[in-house]
């Protein structure tokens, strides 16, 4: 697998581009900023999706990661902003020896994909090469053209499509059955004191705790009670 | 025009040095499948990195979600380079994908409903500070 042209160049620009963006949204000092570029990094993958010919998972990244999960990011830094990172008050990485050590360890791994890399590429490289030494030619040759005529239709999304309901139903299923998990989860969690209180969700003891430092929340007992 | 401007920038930097540069000349000029994978892993270290030095509990998701989209990346990068030498369940790999937003989209949702809870109850969304269960 070997691209060339311009395909090699966009290549280069989102590659460089995603691994900016992803140092810049750990590095950022206010939250939205990280937000921010973690959606640029997300959108520069998404382009590599592309140019490795997977349309359709390019375009759920950028509906279901850029479109639905950022959103919700963002919603959840609006509401818990405190402020003080911006400030520059707050020191917002860890205390030097962990950052010490956390970094040797990530030294190790690049240390490690340095090893992969100069061992294995060359491998890889003797795999994708006939043996005169040229590359191989693609399989997939004169794609049919979309109905507007200006691109070309590859059959990626059509045989990920079949193979999804063909080879995958079942973890297909089971997917359903986790996002369902995760949306009542989601909403029993993010609940405030007073909705479980007039949902009848709290332990009796618990609840006269929090009477004492809330005395609205008797009327909601006084509800339940009637 | 766009090869015209390669093939200059190649002879310009064969008159200036050896063989040696050529070929990685060659090889900038054509990434194959281990430039993809080099890019998964810096995302991946990337994130690993943001995961063990942040504080801030929200940039820890964020930098998790960095680590499942290099997973991501090295999974459709495998799958396009078994279509092409010929493999008929290449498409495997971008069903992996489509698997894992699912995961990271359900794990998004309830990570950041904890967050909103531990917020109500301790006033902070820094990690070190939440030490509760900490002996």
């Amino acid at each position: 697998m070997t691209l060339s042209g311009w395909e090699a160049l966009f290549f280069w620009v989102f590659g460089l581009s995603a691994i900016f963006a992803g140092l810049l949204t750990v590095m950022a000092r206010n939250a939205v900023h990280s937000a921010l570029f973690l959606i640029s990094s997300l959108l520069s993958v998404a382009a590599l999706f592309i140019i490795l010919g997977a349309e359709f998972i390019a375009g759920v990244q950028i509906l279901v990661y850029v479109g639905g999960v950022m959103v919700l990011f963002l919603f959840v830094i609006m509401l818990v902003n405190v402020g003080a990172e911006e400030r520059g008050k707050d020191e917002i990485f860890n205390k030097p020896r962990q950052v010490a050590t956390s970094l040797l360890f990530c030294l190790l791994l690049v240390a490690a994909l340095l090893w992969a890399v100069s061992n294995g590429s060359r491998a890889l490289m003797a795999k994708t090469l006939n043996p005169d030494g040229s590359p191989m030619a693609p399989t997939a040759q004169s794609l049919p053209a979309s109905a507007t005529h200006t691109s070309m239709i590859t059959e990626a999304t059509q045989l990920l499509g079949s193979a999804l309901y063909r080879y995958g139903s079942l973890p297909f299923e089971i997917a359903s059955v986790l996002l369902l998990v995760a949306i009542i989860g989601s909403v029993m969690l993010a609940r405030t004191l007073k909705q479980e209180a007039s949902a009848e969700d709290l332990a009796p003891e618990v609840l006269r705790e929090e009477i004492l430092k809330d005395p609205e929340l008797a009327n909601l007992e006084q509800l339940t009670i009637e | 025009m766009f090869s015209f401007f390669f093939h200059s920038c190649l002879l310009l930097l064969q008159e200036a040095s050896g063989g040696r540069l050529e070929q990685s000349w060659e090889a900038f000029r054509h990434p194959d499948l281990s430039k993809f994978l080099v890019i998964g892993a810096l995302l991946f270290i990337i994130g690993v990195a943001g995961v063990l030095t942040r504080r801030n509990i929200i940039v820890i998701f964020m930098s998790i979600e960095l680590i499942l989209n290099a997973a991501n990346l090295n999974f459709v990068a495998f799958s396009r380079y078994l279509e092409q030498t010929g493999n008929v369940n290449a498409i495997a790999g971008q069903i992996f994908v489509v698997f894992i937003i699912v995961v990271a989209a359900a794990e998004a949702a309830i990570g950041l409903g904890i967050v909103i809870a531990l917020y109500r109850n301790k006033e902070t969304i820094w990690v070190d500070e939440i030490d509760l269960m900490k002996w």
